[in-house]
Protein backbone atom coordinates (compact mmCIF):
# COMPACT_ATOMS: atom_id res chain seq x y z
CA UNK A 1 0.00 0.00 0.00
CA UNK A 2 2.35 2.22 0.82
CA UNK A 3 4.58 2.00 -2.56
CA UNK A 4 1.53 2.61 -4.14
CA UNK A 5 1.00 5.67 -2.73
CA UNK A 6 4.50 6.81 -2.66
CA UNK A 7 3.66 6.33 -6.84
CA UNK A 8 0.25 8.26 -6.83
CA UNK A 9 2.33 11.11 -5.12
CA UNK A 10 5.20 10.90 -7.81
CA UNK A 11 3.02 10.80 -10.75
CA UNK A 12 0.68 13.57 -9.22
CA UNK A 13 0.08 16.56 -11.84
CA UNK A 14 0.56 19.89 -11.41
CA UNK A 15 -3.10 21.40 -10.96
CA UNK A 16 -2.91 24.91 -12.23
CA UNK A 17 -0.80 23.50 -15.37
CA UNK A 18 -3.50 20.78 -16.57
CA UNK A 19 -6.53 21.33 -14.29
CA UNK A 20 -7.73 18.07 -16.59
CA UNK A 21 -5.31 15.60 -15.59
CA UNK A 22 -5.40 17.04 -12.11
CA UNK A 23 -9.16 15.96 -11.69
CA UNK A 24 -8.49 12.91 -13.57
CA UNK A 25 -5.46 11.95 -10.75
CA UNK A 26 -7.66 13.07 -7.86
CA UNK A 27 -10.46 11.27 -9.19
CA UNK A 28 -8.34 7.44 -9.58
CA UNK A 29 -6.73 8.60 -6.18
CA UNK A 30 -9.73 8.95 -3.91
CA UNK A 31 -10.71 5.70 -5.27
CA UNK A 32 -7.99 3.63 -3.48
CA UNK A 33 -7.70 5.78 -0.77
CA UNK A 34 -9.74 8.17 1.58
CA UNK A 35 -8.05 11.34 1.48
CA UNK A 36 -6.85 13.69 3.81
CA UNK A 37 -8.15 16.35 2.82
CA UNK A 38 -9.67 18.45 5.84
CA UNK A 39 -12.79 20.68 5.20
CA UNK A 40 -12.09 24.46 6.30
CA UNK A 41 -15.47 26.03 6.62
CA UNK A 42 -18.89 25.34 6.94
CA UNK A 43 -20.68 22.71 8.97
CA UNK A 44 -19.67 18.74 7.10
CA UNK A 45 -21.00 15.33 7.72
CA UNK A 46 -17.61 13.56 8.67
CA UNK A 47 -17.88 9.86 7.76
CA UNK A 48 -15.69 7.25 6.30
CA UNK A 49 -18.82 5.75 4.38
CA UNK A 50 -18.82 8.55 1.73
CA UNK A 51 -20.33 8.91 -2.10
CA UNK A 52 -17.72 6.67 -2.91
CA UNK A 53 -17.62 3.54 -0.96
CA UNK A 54 -21.92 4.37 -1.22
CA UNK A 55 -21.58 3.40 -4.58
CA UNK A 56 -18.93 0.63 -4.73
CA UNK A 57 -21.72 -1.05 -2.21
CA UNK A 58 -24.36 -0.73 -5.10
CA UNK A 59 -21.59 -1.95 -7.94
CA UNK A 60 -20.92 -4.97 -6.23
CA UNK A 61 -24.59 -5.51 -5.34
CA UNK A 62 -25.06 -5.67 -9.39
CA UNK A 63 -22.00 -8.06 -9.93
CA UNK A 64 -24.00 -11.33 -9.42
CA UNK A 65 -26.33 -10.04 -12.41
CA UNK A 66 -22.82 -9.20 -14.40
CA UNK A 67 -21.72 -12.62 -14.66
CA UNK A 68 -25.03 -14.16 -15.15
CA UNK A 69 -26.01 -11.77 -17.36
CA UNK A 70 -22.79 -13.07 -19.52
CA UNK A 71 -23.55 -16.90 -19.30
CA UNK A 72 -27.25 -16.18 -20.05
CA UNK A 73 -26.05 -14.03 -23.22
CA UNK A 74 -23.79 -16.94 -24.51
CA UNK A 75 -26.42 -19.95 -23.41
CA UNK A 76 -29.24 -18.36 -25.67
CA UNK A 77 -26.78 -17.81 -28.45
CA UNK A 78 -25.70 -21.16 -28.52
CA UNK A 79 -29.20 -22.96 -27.35
CA UNK A 80 -30.46 -21.23 -30.58
CA UNK A 81 -27.93 -22.40 -33.09
CA UNK A 82 -28.61 -25.65 -31.33
CA UNK A 83 -25.13 -26.10 -29.81
CA UNK A 84 -24.91 -26.94 -26.23
CA UNK A 85 -28.37 -26.92 -25.45
CA UNK A 86 -28.28 -27.79 -21.98
CA UNK A 87 -27.92 -26.32 -19.32
CA UNK A 88 -24.88 -27.00 -18.01
CA UNK A 89 -22.95 -27.81 -20.95
CA UNK A 90 -20.46 -25.44 -22.66
CA UNK A 91 -20.20 -22.98 -19.91
CA UNK A 92 -16.80 -21.45 -20.83
CA UNK A 93 -17.51 -20.73 -24.40
CA UNK A 94 -20.95 -19.37 -23.08
CA UNK A 95 -19.41 -17.18 -20.59
CA UNK A 96 -17.11 -16.10 -23.06
CA UNK A 97 -18.88 -15.40 -25.94
CA UNK A 98 -20.95 -13.11 -23.33
CA UNK A 99 -18.08 -11.65 -21.65
CA UNK A 100 -17.45 -10.50 -25.46
CA UNK A 101 -20.74 -8.94 -25.49
CA UNK A 102 -20.49 -7.20 -22.44
CA UNK A 103 -17.45 -6.14 -22.48
CA UNK A 104 -17.87 -3.21 -25.41
CA UNK A 105 -21.58 -1.93 -24.06
CA UNK A 106 -19.31 -1.27 -20.67
CA UNK A 107 -16.25 0.27 -22.21
CA UNK A 108 -18.54 2.89 -24.43
CA UNK A 109 -20.92 3.34 -21.67
CA UNK A 110 -18.33 4.11 -18.87
CA UNK A 111 -15.49 5.66 -21.86
CA UNK A 112 -18.42 7.98 -22.49
CA UNK A 113 -20.12 8.80 -19.53
CA UNK A 114 -17.04 9.80 -17.58
CA UNK A 115 -15.54 11.11 -20.54
CA UNK A 116 -18.31 13.73 -20.18
CA UNK A 117 -18.22 13.93 -15.93
CA UNK A 118 -14.62 14.28 -16.47
CA UNK A 119 -14.57 17.21 -18.43
CA UNK A 120 -17.39 19.12 -16.73
CA UNK A 121 -15.60 18.39 -13.19
CA UNK A 122 -12.43 20.10 -14.83
CA UNK A 123 -14.45 22.93 -16.00
CA UNK A 124 -16.19 23.97 -13.17
CA UNK A 125 -13.27 23.16 -10.92
CA UNK A 126 -14.05 20.47 -8.49
CA UNK A 127 -13.40 16.62 -7.41
CA UNK A 128 -14.90 13.96 -9.75
CA UNK A 129 -18.20 13.34 -8.77
CA UNK A 130 -18.21 9.38 -9.29
CA UNK A 131 -22.53 9.08 -9.88
CA UNK A 132 -21.49 7.89 -12.97
CA UNK A 133 -20.24 4.82 -11.78
CA UNK A 134 -23.32 3.42 -10.73
CA UNK A 135 -25.48 4.61 -13.83
CA UNK A 136 -22.45 3.45 -16.18
CA UNK A 137 -22.37 -0.29 -14.29
CA UNK A 138 -26.46 -0.42 -14.40
CA UNK A 139 -26.76 0.69 -18.20
CA UNK A 140 -25.24 -2.38 -19.46
CA UNK A 141 -27.66 -4.69 -17.36
CA UNK A 142 -31.03 -2.73 -18.91
CA UNK A 143 -29.54 -3.28 -22.55
CA UNK A 144 -30.49 -6.01 -25.02
CA UNK A 145 -27.11 -7.89 -25.90
CA UNK A 146 -26.99 -6.76 -29.76
CA UNK A 147 -27.05 -2.90 -29.69
CA UNK A 148 -25.74 -0.89 -31.42
CA UNK A 149 -23.07 0.89 -29.70
CA UNK A 150 -23.03 4.26 -31.37
CA UNK A 151 -26.49 4.27 -30.13
CA UNK A 152 -25.92 2.94 -26.64
CA UNK A 153 -22.92 6.12 -26.98
CA UNK A 154 -25.46 8.99 -28.15
CA UNK A 155 -27.94 8.12 -25.41
CA UNK A 156 -25.23 8.21 -22.75
CA UNK A 157 -24.27 11.72 -23.73
CA UNK A 158 -28.04 12.76 -23.77
CA UNK A 159 -28.58 11.49 -20.44
CA UNK A 160 -25.51 12.79 -18.85
CA UNK A 161 -25.20 16.07 -20.36
CA UNK A 162 -29.35 16.84 -20.23
CA UNK A 163 -30.09 14.78 -17.77
CA UNK A 164 -27.60 15.20 -14.63
CA UNK A 165 -24.97 17.91 -15.61
CA UNK A 166 -27.71 20.30 -16.57
CA UNK A 167 -29.08 20.11 -13.40
CA UNK A 168 -25.50 20.50 -11.36
CA UNK A 169 -24.21 16.93 -11.48
CA UNK A 170 -24.36 14.16 -8.52
CA UNK A 171 -27.39 14.71 -6.71
CA UNK A 172 -29.09 17.01 -8.24
CA UNK A 173 -30.48 14.93 -11.03
CA UNK A 174 -34.68 14.73 -11.63
CA UNK A 175 -34.67 12.17 -13.40
CA UNK A 176 -33.01 8.43 -13.19
CA UNK A 177 -29.83 8.73 -15.72
CA UNK A 178 -29.45 5.23 -16.49
CA UNK A 179 -33.06 5.25 -17.04
CA UNK A 180 -32.74 8.47 -18.95
CA UNK A 181 -30.51 6.58 -21.34
CA UNK A 182 -32.51 3.32 -21.94
CA UNK A 183 -35.73 5.37 -23.15
CA UNK A 184 -34.02 7.37 -24.97
CA UNK A 185 -32.81 4.58 -27.01
CA UNK A 186 -36.29 3.48 -26.48
CA UNK A 187 -38.00 6.20 -28.12
CA UNK A 188 -35.71 7.06 -30.38
CA UNK A 189 -34.34 3.55 -31.93
CA UNK A 190 -37.71 1.18 -30.85
CA UNK A 191 -36.94 -1.58 -32.79
CA UNK A 192 -33.81 -2.01 -31.33
CA UNK A 193 -34.84 -2.56 -27.76
CA UNK A 194 -38.24 -3.93 -27.79
CA UNK A 195 -39.84 -6.83 -29.63
CA UNK A 196 -38.92 -10.43 -30.45
CA UNK A 197 -35.95 -10.35 -31.86
CA UNK A 198 -33.25 -8.45 -30.23
CA UNK A 199 -32.79 -10.25 -26.64
CA UNK A 200 -30.86 -13.39 -28.43
CA UNK A 201 -27.61 -12.54 -29.14
CA UNK A 202 -25.98 -13.06 -33.04
CA UNK A 203 -28.78 -14.95 -34.45
CA UNK A 204 -30.88 -12.68 -36.79
CA UNK A 205 -31.37 -14.22 -39.96
CA UNK A 206 -31.02 -17.53 -38.32
CA UNK A 207 -34.46 -19.50 -39.62
CA UNK A 208 -37.08 -20.49 -36.96
CA UNK A 209 -35.73 -18.98 -33.76
CA UNK A 210 -37.63 -16.77 -31.52
CA UNK A 211 -36.65 -14.64 -28.93
CA UNK A 212 -39.95 -13.50 -27.49
CA UNK A 213 -39.82 -12.41 -24.55
CA UNK A 214 -42.59 -14.13 -21.44
CA UNK A 215 -44.08 -10.82 -20.98
CA UNK A 216 -44.75 -10.28 -25.17
CA UNK A 217 -45.85 -14.21 -24.94
CA UNK A 218 -48.38 -13.53 -21.62
CA UNK A 219 -49.42 -9.93 -23.58
CA UNK A 220 -50.45 -12.36 -26.88
CA UNK A 221 -51.79 -15.19 -25.00
CA UNK A 222 -51.55 -14.76 -21.11
CA UNK A 223 -49.69 -17.71 -18.95
CA UNK A 224 -50.37 -20.74 -20.37
CA UNK A 225 -49.03 -19.06 -23.87
CA UNK A 226 -45.90 -18.47 -21.45
CA UNK A 227 -45.76 -21.98 -19.74
CA UNK A 228 -45.54 -23.68 -23.38
CA UNK A 229 -42.21 -21.88 -24.11
CA UNK A 230 -40.50 -21.11 -20.80
CA UNK A 231 -41.46 -23.27 -17.48
CA UNK A 232 -42.03 -21.27 -14.24
CA UNK A 233 -38.36 -22.16 -13.02
CA UNK A 234 -36.30 -21.13 -15.89
CA UNK A 235 -38.28 -18.14 -15.11
CA UNK A 236 -37.23 -18.01 -11.69
CA UNK A 237 -33.64 -18.91 -12.41
CA UNK A 238 -33.30 -16.53 -15.11
CA UNK A 239 -32.42 -18.68 -18.29
CA UNK A 240 -35.00 -16.76 -20.47
CA UNK A 241 -34.49 -13.91 -23.08
CA UNK A 242 -34.30 -10.60 -21.82
CA UNK A 243 -32.01 -7.23 -20.76
CA UNK A 244 -28.73 -8.12 -19.76
CA UNK A 245 -29.03 -8.03 -16.22
CA UNK A 246 -32.75 -8.85 -15.34
CA UNK A 247 -33.30 -12.39 -15.74
CA UNK A 248 -31.76 -13.83 -12.74
CA UNK A 249 -34.32 -13.23 -9.89
CA UNK A 250 -32.10 -15.13 -7.13
CA UNK A 251 -29.06 -12.98 -7.79
CA UNK A 252 -31.13 -9.77 -8.20
CA UNK A 253 -33.18 -10.27 -4.51
CA UNK A 254 -29.48 -11.58 -3.11
CA UNK A 255 -28.11 -7.71 -4.42
CA UNK A 256 -31.37 -6.14 -2.92
CA UNK A 257 -30.95 -8.23 0.74
CA UNK A 258 -26.99 -6.42 0.73
CA UNK A 259 -28.15 -3.08 0.11
CA UNK A 260 -31.00 -3.13 2.21
CA UNK A 261 -28.17 -4.73 4.98
CA UNK A 262 -25.73 -2.09 4.35
CA UNK A 263 -28.63 0.44 4.22
CA UNK A 264 -27.70 1.99 0.74
CA UNK A 265 -31.49 1.40 -0.28
CA UNK A 266 -34.15 1.94 1.37
CA UNK A 267 -36.56 -1.17 2.00
CA UNK A 268 -39.66 0.82 2.16
CA UNK A 269 -39.24 1.91 -1.25
CA UNK A 270 -38.66 -2.17 -1.83
CA UNK A 271 -41.52 -2.97 -0.06
CA UNK A 272 -44.06 -0.91 -1.34
CA UNK A 273 -43.19 -0.98 -4.43
CA UNK A 274 -43.74 -4.65 -4.49
CA UNK A 275 -47.03 -4.31 -2.40
CA UNK A 276 -48.31 -1.53 -5.30
CA UNK A 277 -47.70 -4.29 -7.85
CA UNK A 278 -49.71 -7.41 -6.23
CA UNK A 279 -52.60 -4.78 -5.61
CA UNK A 280 -52.80 -4.32 -9.15
CA UNK A 281 -52.18 -7.64 -9.94
CA UNK A 282 -54.90 -8.73 -7.97
CA UNK A 283 -57.09 -6.13 -8.56
CA UNK A 284 -56.70 -6.93 -12.49
CA UNK A 285 -57.30 -10.30 -11.62
CA UNK A 286 -60.50 -9.81 -9.92
CA UNK A 287 -61.62 -7.52 -12.96
CA UNK A 288 -60.33 -9.96 -15.94
CA UNK A 289 -63.47 -11.77 -17.44
CA UNK A 290 -64.09 -15.05 -18.38
CA UNK A 291 -61.30 -16.02 -20.62
CA UNK A 292 -62.52 -17.87 -23.81
CA UNK A 293 -60.98 -18.82 -26.85
CA UNK A 294 -61.22 -15.46 -29.01
CA UNK A 295 -60.67 -13.62 -25.48
CA UNK A 296 -58.94 -10.55 -26.83
CA UNK A 297 -55.10 -11.04 -25.62
CA UNK A 298 -55.23 -8.08 -22.62
CA UNK A 299 -57.91 -9.81 -21.46
CA UNK A 300 -55.42 -13.42 -20.95
CA UNK A 301 -52.96 -11.12 -19.60
CA UNK A 302 -55.25 -9.57 -17.02
CA UNK A 303 -55.74 -13.32 -15.93
CA UNK A 304 -52.46 -13.80 -15.48
CA UNK A 305 -52.32 -15.03 -11.40
CA UNK A 306 -50.50 -12.03 -9.86
CA UNK A 307 -47.73 -13.88 -8.01
CA UNK A 308 -46.55 -14.87 -11.63
CA UNK A 309 -46.19 -11.23 -12.80
CA UNK A 310 -43.55 -10.95 -10.64
CA UNK A 311 -41.68 -14.09 -12.54
CA UNK A 312 -41.94 -12.14 -15.86
CA UNK A 313 -40.11 -8.65 -17.07
CA UNK A 314 -37.98 -6.90 -14.96
CA UNK A 315 -40.11 -5.84 -12.00
CA UNK A 316 -36.97 -6.87 -8.90
CA UNK A 317 -34.48 -5.52 -11.25
CA UNK A 318 -36.26 -1.75 -11.01
CA UNK A 319 -37.50 -2.62 -7.53
CA UNK A 320 -33.77 -2.85 -6.11
CA UNK A 321 -31.67 -0.64 -8.50
CA UNK A 322 -33.63 1.28 -10.57
CA UNK A 323 -36.44 2.83 -7.93
CA UNK A 324 -34.52 2.90 -5.06
CA UNK A 325 -31.78 5.49 -6.41
CA UNK A 326 -31.78 7.87 -2.97
CA UNK A 327 -31.07 10.75 -5.43
CA UNK A 328 -34.19 10.88 -7.49
CA UNK A 329 -36.47 9.19 -5.33
CA UNK A 330 -38.62 10.62 -2.74
CA UNK A 331 -36.40 12.00 0.57
CA UNK A 332 -38.94 11.39 3.13
CA UNK A 333 -39.74 8.39 5.06
CA UNK A 334 -43.51 8.48 4.34
CA UNK A 335 -42.49 9.61 0.94
CA UNK A 336 -41.31 6.85 -0.37
CA UNK A 337 -44.23 4.64 0.89
CA UNK A 338 -45.99 6.33 -1.36
CA UNK A 339 -43.43 6.93 -3.62
CA UNK A 340 -43.14 3.16 -3.74
CA UNK A 341 -46.94 2.12 -4.25
CA UNK A 342 -47.70 4.28 -7.27
CA UNK A 343 -44.66 3.10 -9.08
CA UNK A 344 -45.99 -0.51 -8.37
CA UNK A 345 -49.07 0.09 -9.05
CA UNK A 346 -48.56 2.43 -12.25
CA UNK A 347 -45.80 0.36 -13.57
CA UNK A 348 -48.15 -2.78 -13.60
CA UNK A 349 -50.90 -0.85 -15.30
CA UNK A 350 -48.75 -0.20 -18.23
CA UNK A 351 -47.65 -4.11 -18.39
CA UNK A 352 -50.77 -4.76 -18.63
CA UNK A 353 -53.03 -2.74 -20.23
CA UNK A 354 -50.68 -0.30 -21.69
CA UNK A 355 -50.37 -2.05 -25.54
CA UNK A 356 -47.66 0.22 -26.47
CA UNK A 357 -44.81 -0.66 -24.20
CA UNK A 358 -44.05 -4.34 -23.16
CA UNK A 359 -42.90 -3.53 -20.27
CA UNK A 360 -43.47 -0.54 -17.27
CA UNK A 361 -41.10 -0.21 -15.20
CA UNK A 362 -38.73 2.52 -16.65
CA UNK A 363 -41.42 4.79 -18.02
CA UNK A 364 -43.50 4.36 -14.07
CA UNK A 365 -40.02 5.03 -12.10
CA UNK A 366 -39.27 8.26 -14.46
CA UNK A 367 -43.33 9.44 -14.20
CA UNK A 368 -42.70 9.18 -10.20
CA UNK A 369 -39.06 10.70 -10.34
CA UNK A 370 -41.27 13.81 -11.93
CA UNK A 371 -43.64 13.41 -9.10
CA UNK A 372 -40.93 12.75 -6.33
CA UNK A 373 -40.84 16.62 -5.47
CA UNK A 374 -44.35 16.68 -5.34
CA UNK A 375 -44.61 14.13 -3.06
CA UNK A 376 -41.96 15.48 -0.50
CA UNK A 377 -43.32 18.62 -0.53
CA UNK A 378 -47.04 17.72 0.76
CA UNK A 379 -45.43 15.21 3.07
CA UNK A 380 -43.20 18.22 4.52
CA UNK A 381 -45.87 20.64 4.42
CA UNK A 382 -48.44 17.73 6.39
CA UNK A 383 -44.98 17.45 9.24
CA UNK A 384 -45.60 21.43 9.12
CA UNK A 385 -49.07 21.64 9.78
CA UNK A 386 -49.22 18.89 12.35
CA UNK A 387 -45.96 20.18 14.94
CA UNK A 388 -47.54 24.04 14.37
CA UNK A 389 -50.61 22.38 16.16
CA UNK A 390 -48.86 20.38 18.35
CA UNK A 391 -47.44 23.51 18.91
CA UNK A 392 -50.35 25.24 19.63
CA UNK A 393 -51.75 22.99 21.68
CA UNK A 394 -48.68 22.77 24.27
CA UNK A 395 -48.81 26.70 24.35
CA UNK B 1 -71.46 7.45 -17.03
CA UNK B 2 -68.13 4.83 -18.69
CA UNK B 3 -68.04 6.99 -21.71
CA UNK B 4 -67.43 10.36 -19.04
CA UNK B 5 -65.18 8.52 -16.69
CA UNK B 6 -63.08 7.30 -20.12
CA UNK B 7 -62.75 10.83 -21.82
CA UNK B 8 -61.78 12.64 -17.96
CA UNK B 9 -58.86 9.80 -17.68
CA UNK B 10 -57.71 10.46 -21.33
CA UNK B 11 -57.43 13.96 -20.82
CA UNK B 12 -56.06 14.14 -17.59
CA UNK B 13 -53.54 11.67 -18.24
CA UNK B 14 -53.10 10.30 -21.70
CA UNK B 15 -53.38 12.82 -23.88
CA UNK B 16 -52.49 15.66 -21.14
CA UNK B 17 -53.23 19.01 -22.77
CA UNK B 18 -49.86 20.30 -21.49
CA UNK B 19 -47.37 17.30 -21.71
CA UNK B 20 -48.85 15.82 -24.73
CA UNK B 21 -49.90 18.82 -27.12
CA UNK B 22 -47.84 21.17 -25.31
CA UNK B 23 -50.61 24.15 -25.10
CA UNK B 24 -50.85 26.56 -22.23
CA UNK B 25 -47.05 26.99 -21.70
CA UNK B 26 -46.33 30.70 -21.36
CA UNK B 27 -48.64 30.76 -17.95
CA UNK B 28 -46.54 26.97 -17.10
CA UNK B 29 -43.27 28.32 -17.62
CA UNK B 30 -43.65 31.45 -15.82
CA UNK B 31 -46.23 30.88 -12.53
CA UNK B 32 -44.24 27.57 -11.68
CA UNK B 33 -41.84 29.03 -9.25
CA UNK B 34 -43.24 28.08 -6.51
CA UNK B 35 -45.93 25.10 -5.59
CA UNK B 36 -48.40 27.66 -3.52
CA UNK B 37 -49.26 29.78 -6.62
CA UNK B 38 -48.87 26.86 -9.23
CA UNK B 39 -51.73 25.23 -6.78
CA UNK B 40 -53.72 28.27 -7.04
CA UNK B 41 -53.20 28.82 -10.78
CA UNK B 42 -53.91 25.04 -11.61
CA UNK B 43 -56.92 25.41 -9.44
CA UNK B 44 -58.10 28.51 -11.69
CA UNK B 45 -57.78 26.50 -14.72
CA UNK B 46 -59.64 23.33 -13.98
CA UNK B 47 -62.55 26.14 -12.84
CA UNK B 48 -62.18 27.85 -16.29
CA UNK B 49 -62.40 25.07 -18.38
CA UNK B 50 -65.04 23.11 -16.48
CA UNK B 51 -67.08 26.33 -17.12
CA UNK B 52 -66.71 27.14 -20.37
CA UNK B 53 -66.62 24.12 -21.89
CA UNK B 54 -70.50 23.33 -21.71
CA UNK B 55 -71.03 26.91 -22.17
CA UNK B 56 -69.16 27.01 -25.19
CA UNK B 57 -70.63 23.22 -26.24
CA UNK B 58 -74.33 25.24 -25.68
CA UNK B 59 -73.39 28.22 -27.67
CA UNK B 60 -72.00 26.13 -30.63
CA UNK B 61 -74.60 23.99 -30.43
CA UNK B 62 -77.90 26.19 -30.64
CA UNK B 63 -76.64 30.09 -31.79
CA UNK B 64 -73.90 28.63 -33.90
CA UNK B 65 -74.70 25.46 -35.81
CA UNK B 66 -77.31 25.26 -38.67
CA UNK B 67 -79.79 24.12 -36.64
CA UNK B 68 -79.61 26.76 -33.78
CA UNK B 69 -81.97 29.42 -32.93
CA UNK B 70 -80.53 31.88 -36.45
CA UNK B 71 -80.87 28.90 -38.82
CA UNK B 72 -77.62 29.91 -40.79
CA UNK B 73 -74.32 28.59 -40.44
CA UNK B 74 -72.27 31.05 -37.89
CA UNK B 75 -69.37 28.84 -37.19
CA UNK B 76 -67.17 31.90 -38.75
CA UNK B 77 -67.74 33.80 -35.25
CA UNK B 78 -66.85 30.82 -32.68
CA UNK B 79 -63.57 31.99 -32.43
CA UNK B 80 -64.56 35.29 -30.98
CA UNK B 81 -67.37 34.30 -29.16
CA UNK B 82 -65.29 31.40 -26.99
CA UNK B 83 -62.50 33.87 -26.48
CA UNK B 84 -65.45 36.22 -25.07
CA UNK B 85 -67.03 33.33 -22.69
CA UNK B 86 -63.60 32.39 -21.77
CA UNK B 87 -62.52 35.65 -21.42
CA UNK B 88 -65.93 36.83 -18.85
CA UNK B 89 -65.25 33.42 -16.73
CA UNK B 90 -61.41 34.80 -16.30
CA UNK B 91 -63.03 38.02 -14.79
CA UNK B 92 -65.66 36.00 -12.52
CA UNK B 93 -62.38 33.96 -11.20
CA UNK B 94 -60.26 37.07 -10.72
CA UNK B 95 -62.90 38.79 -8.23
CA UNK B 96 -63.27 35.88 -6.13
CA UNK B 97 -59.54 35.27 -5.85
CA UNK B 98 -59.25 39.19 -5.16
CA UNK B 99 -61.88 39.15 -2.74
CA UNK B 100 -61.26 35.97 -0.77
CA UNK B 101 -57.28 35.12 -1.17
CA UNK B 102 -55.39 38.94 -1.48
CA UNK B 103 -51.95 36.94 -1.33
CA UNK B 104 -52.45 34.71 -4.59
CA UNK B 105 -54.04 37.42 -6.23
CA UNK B 106 -50.73 39.37 -5.74
CA UNK B 107 -48.18 36.20 -6.21
CA UNK B 108 -50.33 35.50 -9.62
CA UNK B 109 -50.22 39.20 -10.73
CA UNK B 110 -50.76 39.39 -14.68
CA UNK B 111 -50.80 35.70 -15.08
CA UNK B 112 -54.51 35.20 -13.66
CA UNK B 113 -56.12 37.77 -16.21
CA UNK B 114 -53.90 36.37 -19.06
CA UNK B 115 -55.71 33.02 -18.68
CA UNK B 116 -57.74 34.54 -20.83
CA UNK B 117 -55.17 33.71 -23.37
CA UNK B 118 -54.16 30.40 -22.33
CA UNK B 119 -54.77 28.31 -25.12
CA UNK B 120 -55.21 25.37 -23.24
CA UNK B 121 -58.43 26.55 -22.39
CA UNK B 122 -59.42 27.73 -25.91
CA UNK B 123 -57.69 24.60 -27.26
CA UNK B 124 -59.83 22.55 -25.41
CA UNK B 125 -62.84 24.47 -26.71
CA UNK B 126 -61.79 23.92 -30.08
CA UNK B 127 -61.08 20.22 -29.58
CA UNK B 128 -64.42 19.59 -27.95
CA UNK B 129 -65.56 21.17 -31.51
CA UNK B 130 -63.38 19.09 -33.41
CA UNK B 131 -64.09 15.87 -31.98
CA UNK B 132 -67.72 16.37 -31.79
CA UNK B 133 -68.22 15.73 -27.94
CA UNK B 134 -71.74 15.65 -26.35
CA UNK B 135 -72.22 17.98 -23.73
CA UNK B 136 -71.16 15.46 -20.76
CA UNK B 137 -68.12 15.06 -22.46
CA UNK B 138 -67.03 18.01 -22.91
CA UNK B 139 -67.45 18.76 -19.29
CA UNK B 140 -65.83 15.73 -18.64
CA UNK B 141 -63.05 16.71 -21.28
CA UNK B 142 -62.85 20.37 -19.50
CA UNK B 143 -62.41 18.62 -15.75
CA UNK B 144 -60.13 15.86 -16.66
CA UNK B 145 -58.04 18.93 -19.16
CA UNK B 146 -57.80 20.85 -15.93
CA UNK B 147 -56.69 18.08 -13.94
CA UNK B 148 -53.88 17.54 -15.92
CA UNK B 149 -53.05 20.51 -16.47
CA UNK B 150 -52.94 21.28 -12.56
CA UNK B 151 -51.00 17.86 -12.07
CA UNK B 152 -48.18 19.05 -14.70
CA UNK B 153 -47.79 22.64 -13.27
CA UNK B 154 -47.75 21.30 -9.80
CA UNK B 155 -45.04 18.93 -10.62
CA UNK B 156 -42.76 21.02 -11.98
CA UNK B 157 -43.28 23.78 -9.30
CA UNK B 158 -42.27 20.96 -7.16
CA UNK B 159 -39.38 19.95 -9.44
CA UNK B 160 -38.39 24.25 -9.32
CA UNK B 161 -38.18 24.47 -5.58
CA UNK B 162 -36.31 21.67 -5.49
CA UNK B 163 -33.36 22.63 -8.07
CA UNK B 164 -33.33 26.14 -6.35
CA UNK B 165 -30.47 24.65 -4.25
CA UNK B 166 -28.78 22.83 -7.44
CA UNK B 167 -25.46 23.88 -9.33
CA UNK B 168 -27.54 24.31 -11.88
CA UNK B 169 -25.32 26.28 -15.19
CA UNK B 170 -25.47 29.95 -15.18
CA UNK B 171 -26.83 30.15 -18.49
CA UNK B 172 -29.38 27.39 -18.20
CA UNK B 173 -31.22 28.98 -14.29
CA UNK B 174 -34.55 30.24 -14.70
CA UNK B 175 -36.48 29.91 -18.09
CA UNK B 176 -34.07 27.45 -19.81
CA UNK B 177 -34.42 25.39 -16.57
CA UNK B 178 -38.17 25.59 -16.92
CA UNK B 179 -37.71 24.59 -20.74
CA UNK B 180 -36.00 21.66 -20.23
CA UNK B 181 -37.92 20.21 -17.49
CA UNK B 182 -41.20 20.04 -19.46
CA UNK B 183 -39.21 18.19 -22.11
CA UNK B 184 -38.12 15.78 -19.65
CA UNK B 185 -41.42 15.18 -17.95
CA UNK B 186 -43.02 14.84 -21.49
CA UNK B 187 -40.66 12.06 -21.55
CA UNK B 188 -41.63 10.72 -18.44
CA UNK B 189 -45.85 11.20 -19.75
CA UNK B 190 -45.36 9.21 -22.70
CA UNK B 191 -45.96 6.64 -20.50
CA UNK B 192 -49.81 6.57 -20.11
CA UNK B 193 -49.57 7.07 -23.80
CA UNK B 194 -51.54 4.43 -25.57
CA UNK B 195 -53.85 3.64 -23.25
CA UNK B 196 -57.20 2.87 -24.54
CA UNK B 197 -59.89 3.24 -21.45
CA UNK B 198 -62.46 2.16 -23.53
CA UNK B 199 -61.97 -1.45 -24.03
CA UNK B 200 -62.94 -2.04 -20.38
CA UNK B 201 -66.28 -0.10 -20.57
CA UNK B 202 -68.05 -2.96 -22.37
Amino acid sequence: MKGLLNFFHKIEPDKEKSPFLHTVFDGFFTFLFVPNHVTAKGVHVRDRMDLKRLMIFVVLAMMGCYVFGAYNIGHHHFAALGEYTQLGEGIGPKLWYGLLKILPILIVTMAVGLGIEFYYASRKGHGIEEGFIVSGMLIPLIMPPDLPLWMLGLAVVFAVILGKEAFGGTGMNILNVALLTRVFVFFAYPTYISGDEVWISGVAGVDGVTGATPLALAAKGGWEAVTQVYSASDMWWGFIPGSIGETSKPLIILGALFLIFTRVASWRIMISMVLGAAFVGMLMNGFAPEITADTAGVFKFMAVPWYYQFYMGSFLFAMAFMATDPVTASGTNKGKWIYGFLIGSIGMVIRIINPAYPEGWMLAILLLNVFAPTIDHFVVEGNMKRRAKRAEAIA
Amino acid sequence: MGEFINTFIKAAFIENLLLAYFLGMCSFLAVSKSVKTAIGLGFAVIFVLGITMPINWLINEYLLSEAGVFGMDLTFLRFILFIAVIASMVQLVEMVVEKFSPSLYAALGIFLPLITVNCAILGGSLFMVSREYTLGNAVAFGLGGGVGWFLAIVALAAIREKIRYSNVPAPLRGLGMAFLLTGLMGLAFMSLMGIDPAIFLD
